[in-house]
C-alpha cells in the first residue's frame, strides 16, 4: 500500500525507540539460525625478509540451547627471504637451494637469507560446541591445513564443567595432530654436508647423497587443563596448564649450520639435526577487568620444554572506550626466551659433531617487544570494524662468547623488525 | 489499531535444560473492552518459586502479566514484582483512554486549546509522530474515532460511506499541532496510545527492573515480551509461538538470549458483509478496513515497542505484509 516495500525503516525506528526509552541502541536479538561472520586481512612484513598476507574468514552459527558451529578459513601467502642459519662471511657465499635445483648467493657481510621462501597455505577448521547438561559443555573440532610441501590434520575435544552458579569453570582438552612434510628435493640427511654446484659433473649424485626419504611425519598430542573464575561482576581470571608431546620429524629441512675455521670463515655447511621428540609445558594466567567502560586485559605465560628452552610472555592490552561505539586499544607484549641446548650459531672445524645442532634463530636466546595500537568502531546494524597496527622488534644475544676470526666483527644476531597491519570486519 | 487481547501463560513444564518456556497464544478477544474492565480494583501480585527462578503474576491493561526473575532471594523477587506491577499500573492509569482522570482524557477534551504535557507524554507524542512519518500516514494515533462507526463484533453491519466521510475530517496527525511541550488537538479529534502503550510498558518495566538486578528477567504482558540475558544460568529463554487457528500444528519455539516479541492483530475481530470479510485494522486515509491483511503478526526485535510497531506496520500493508516484513530483515510469524 502506501509504504514502500523496499524501504527499510528499522534503523530509524530503532533510533526512535531508543529515544523514547532513553536507552542506547541495544544489541540485536541473538537468535538461532543467525550466521555471524568475521573477516580480517592481515599483512605481516619483516624488514628485508618474509612478508605475509593472510585473509581470514570465520562464520559462526548459533543453533539455540548454546549449540554453535564455528567454521574458519585462512589463506596465507608468504613471500620473501628467511635466514638459512649460516653465518655471514667477508666473502660472498653460495648455497644450494633446498630443492637441489639451482643456487643462491649472499653477498659479503650479510646474514645469509634463503630467498626461495614462497608458499601458500590454506587452512580450514571447524568446531562444534554443545552443552551435555546444565553443568557440562563439550566442544569438538577438526583442522585441516595444507601447503605445497606440508599437510596437517588434527582433531580436538574438550569438556567443561561449571560450578558455583557458573562462576567457576574447569575444563580439560585433548588435541591430536599429524603433520606430513614432503619438500621438493626430499628431506636432507641430518648433518650431511651441503653439496654446492660449482659446475662439477657429479653434482647431482653429490646432492642425492645428502637426501633421505621424500617425506616424514610428526605427531603431536596436547593436553590442556584450565580453570576460569569469575572474581566479581567486573573481573574474570583464567589459569591453565598445558603439556604437549611431539615426536617424529622435528627438524627444519631448509636450515643449515655453518662449520667455521679458526679465521671464522665457513669451511662447510651442514644440514641441521634436531631431536625427534619434544615435550613442552606451559602455565598461562590471564585476567580481564571491566572498568565502567574500559577493559584491561593482562596475561603471563611461562613456557619450558625438554630442549631446555624457557620463555616468559607478558601481554598487556587496554581497551579505551571513547563512547559506546569507538575504542582505541594500545597493546604491549614482551617475550623472552633462553636457547635450546642444541642451539649453535655455528660449529667449529675439527671439533666433534654434537648429537644435535641447529642455528635457527628461533631456538636461540632472544627478546621480543611488540607495540601496537588498535582502533575499532561499531557500525550500524551490529557491524564492527577495526584496524590494528603493530611493530615488532626482536633482538638476539650472543651467548657463544668470543667468535673466531672475522665473525667477531660480524652481526651474528641481527635484529628482526616487523610491521603488522590488520583490518577486521564483522558482519 | 491493536485493539486485541493476548493471553500468555507459563506452561509449567521444564525442558531437560530447565529452560523457562513462555507460551504465547493469540486468543479471541471478547469484543471492545468496556470501561468497567479498568475500574476493577487491582488484585495484589502473586509470587511463586520455580526451579532456579521466581515467577510473579498480576493483571494490568486487561492482560495477564508475568515476570520471570532468575534471582535467588525471595525478598528481591518480591521487590522486583512490586516495581513491575507498579509501573504497569502507572502506565495504564496515565495512558488509558477509558479513564477520566488522566492526560489522555484531558487532551481528548481540550476543545482545541493547547495543553502542556510532561516529558513522558512528550516522548510518546514524538514517537507517535515519527511512526506516522515512517508509515507515510498509515500509523496514526488519531484514527481511533473511526470506531464510532465501525463495530467489529463479528456482525455484518458496515457503515454508510457518508458516515465514514463525516468522521474522516477528525482523523489525521497532520491536523494536530505538536510543539513541545504544548499539544493542540482540534475539537472533536481524539488520540489513543493503545497501539504502543502496552509494548512501551513492557520495555519500561524491564528497564526499571534492570536497575535493581543484573540477573535474567523476562517481562510478559499479555504476550508482548521483552527479556534480558540469563546471566546466571547463561541459557536461552524459550518462547513458544502457537497459532490459535491451527492448534494441532507444531508450535514454533523461539530461543532468545535477549530481545523482544510483540503481536498485533486480532483474529476474531472482523465483520462479514456480503460474503466479504473485513478485518479490524482501519486505513486512516480512507476510513475503511485494510484488505487482505494477516489476522495477526508477531515480530521479534530489540525492544517490545519496536516489535509492536513493526507488527502494526505490517498489518497496515495488507496483502503486502509479508513482503514488508521480509524487507525489514526481522523474524516474524504470520497468522492468516
Amino acid at each position: 500500500m502506501q509504504l514502500k516495500k523496499q524501504n527499510k525503516i528499522t534503523t530509524t525506528l530503532t533510533a526512535a525507540t531508543c529515544t523514547l526509552l532513553g536507552i542506547n541502541a541495544a544489541d540485536t536479538v541473538a537468535e538461532e539460525g543467525d550466521w555471524d561472520f568475521d573477516s580480517a586481512i592481515l599483512y605481516y612484513s619483516e624488514v628485508d625478509r618474509v612478508s605475509a598476507i593472510e585473509p581470514v574468514i570465520t562464520a559462526k552459527r548459533e543453533f539455540g540451547d548454546e549449540k554453535s558451529l564455528n567454521l574458519k578459513l585462512v589463506i596465507d601467502v608468504l613471500t620473501g627471504a628467511s635466514a638459512n642459519g649460516a653465518t655471514p662471511s667477508d666473502q660472498p657465499q653460495t648455497f644450494t637451494r633446498p630443492s637441489g635445483k639451482g643456487s643462491y648467493t649472499e653477498s659479503a657481510d650479510e646474514t645469509p637469507l634463503d630467498d626461495t621462501f614462497k608458499d601458500t597455505r590454506v587452512a580450514f577448521s571447524t568446531q562444534w560446541d554443545q552443552p551435555l547438561n546444565s553443568d557440562y559443555k563439550t566442544s569438538l573440532g577438526a583442522n585441516f591445513s595444507t601447503e605445497y610441501d606440508y599437510l596437517s590434520l588434527s582433531l580436538n575435544g574438550s569438556l567443561t564443567r561449571d560450578f558455583n552458579k557458573r562462576n567457576t569453570s574447569v575444563s580439560a582438552g585433548l588435541s591430536v595432530a599429524n603433520d606430513t612434510i614432503s619438500p621438493e628435493g626430499d628431506l636432507p640427511i641430518g648433518f650431511s654436508s651441503m653439496a654446492i654446484d660449482r659446475g662439477q659433473a657429479g653434482f647431482d649424485s653429490e646432492f642425492n647423497a645428502t637426501r633421505d626419504g621424500g617425506d616424514d611425519t610428526k605427531t603431536t598430542v596436547d593436553l590442556i587443563f584450565g580453570v576460569t573464575q569469575v572474581i566479581s561482576s567486573q573481573t574474570v581470571m583464567q589459569l591453565s596448564y598445558s603439556i604437549s608431546d611431539s615426536s617424529g620429524y622435528l627438524t627444519d629441512p631448509f636450515k643449515i649450520v655453518s662449520v667455521v675455521g679458526n679465521d671464522g670463515r665457513p669451511v662447510d655447511y651442514r644440514y641441521e639435526k634436531r631431536p625427534d621428540s619434544r615435550n613442552k609445558q606451559s602455565i598461562y594466567w590471564q585476567t580481564k577487568h571491566h572498568f565502567t567502560q574500559d577493559v584491561l586485559d593482562i596475561s603471563y605465560r611461562l613456557f619450558w620444554d625438554d630442549w631446555d628452552i624457557t620463555s616468559h610472555t607478558i601481554d598487556l592490552r587496554y581497551r579505551w572506550m571513547f563512547d559506546s561505539k569507538r575504542y582505541l586499544e594500545p597493546h604491549f607484549r614482551y617475550y623472552s626466551q633462553s636457547e635450546a641446548d642444541f642451539y649453535h650459531r655455528f660449529l667449529r672445524e675439527g671439533e666433534t659433531l654434537p648429537e644435535y645442532a641447529s642455528a635457527d634463530y628461533r631456538l636461540g636466546e632472544l627478546n621480543g617487544i611488540t607495540l601496537g595500537l588498535k582502533y575499532g568502531m561499531k557500525l550500524a546494524n551490529e557491524q564492527e570494524m577495526s584496524l590494528r597496527l603493530e611493530y615488532y622488534l626482536q633482538s638476539g644475544d650472543n651467548p657463544e662468547g668470543d667468535a673466531p676470526g672475522i665473525l667477531s666483527d660480524m652481526e651474528l644476531f641481527p635484529d628482526v623488525e616487523a610491521i603488522i597491519v590488520q583490518f577486521s570486519y564483522n558482519f | 489499531m491493536h485493539r486485541f487481547r493476548t493471553q500468555g501463560w507459563y506452561s509449567g513444564k521444564l525442558t531437560s535444560q530447565h529452560a523457562v518456556r513462555i507460551e504465547i497464544v493469540v486468543t479471541p478477544s471478547e469484543g471492545p473492552q468496556s470501561k468497567s474492565q479498568f475500574n476493577n480494583q487491582n488484585s495484589p501480585p502473586t509470587l511463586e518459586s520455580a526451579d532456579g527462578y521466581w515467577k510473579g503474576h498480576f493483571q494490568a491493561m486487561a492482560s495477564p502479566c508475568d515476570i520471570f526473575m532468575e534471582v535467588d532471594d525471595q525478598s528481591l523477587a518480591n521487590k522486583l514484582l512490586q516495581i513491575a506491577s507498579g509501573e504497569a499500573w502507572r502506565i495504564e492509569q496515565k495512558f488509558s483512554r477509558y479513564r477520566e482522570d488522566n492526560i489522555v482524557h484531558q487532551l481528548n477534551n481540550s476543545n482545541g486549546q493547547p495543553v502542556k504535557v510532561d516529558d513522558e507524554v512528550s516522548h510518546l507524542l514524538d514517537f507517535a509522530q515519527q511512526c506516522w512519518e515512517l508509515s507515510e500516514g498509515m500509523f496514526d494515533i488519531t484514527s481511533g474515532v473511526l470506531r464510532r462507526v465501525w463495530k467489529f463484533n463479528g456482525g455484518s453491519d458496515i457503515p454508510e460511506q457518508a458516515a465514514i466521510e463525516a468522521i474522516l475530517p477528525l482523523v489525521g496527525w497532520q491536523h494536530v499541532n505538536w510543539s513541545r511541550p504544548f499539544f493542540t488537538l482540534p475539537e472533536g479529534m481524539e488520540i489513543d496510545f493503545g497501539g504502543i502503550g502496552k509494548e512501551y510498558a513492557v520495555d519500561r518495566t524491564l528497564l526499571l527492573l534492570q536497575q535493581m538486578t543484573k540477573e535474567g528477567l523476562l517481562v510478559n504482558f499479555g504476550g508482548d515480551i521483552h527479556a534480558n540475558s540469563r546471566t546466571k544460568s547463561a541459557k536461552h529463554w524459550s518462547v513458544g509461538i502457537e497459532n490459535p487457528n491451527q492448534p494441532d500444528a507444531a508450535a514454533g519455539v523461539l530461543k532468545i538470549r535477549k530481545g523482544a516479541l510483540a503481536t498485533s492483530g486480532d483474529a476474531r475481530r472482523f465483520l462479514q458483509h456480503d460474503g466479504k470479510r473485513y478485518g479490524h485494522v482501519l486505513n486512516p486515509k480512507t476510513g475503511w478496513p485494510i484488505e487482505h491483511a494477516p489476522r495477526s503478526v508477531t515480530v521479534a526485535a530489540n525492544t517490545c515497542t519496536e516489535a509492536g510497531v513493526l507488527a502494526t506496520f505490517a498489518l497496515l500493508q495488507g496483502a503486502d505484509a509479508e513482503a514488508f516484513l521480509k524487507s525489514q530483515d526481522v523474524r516474524y510469524w504470520l497468522n492468516h
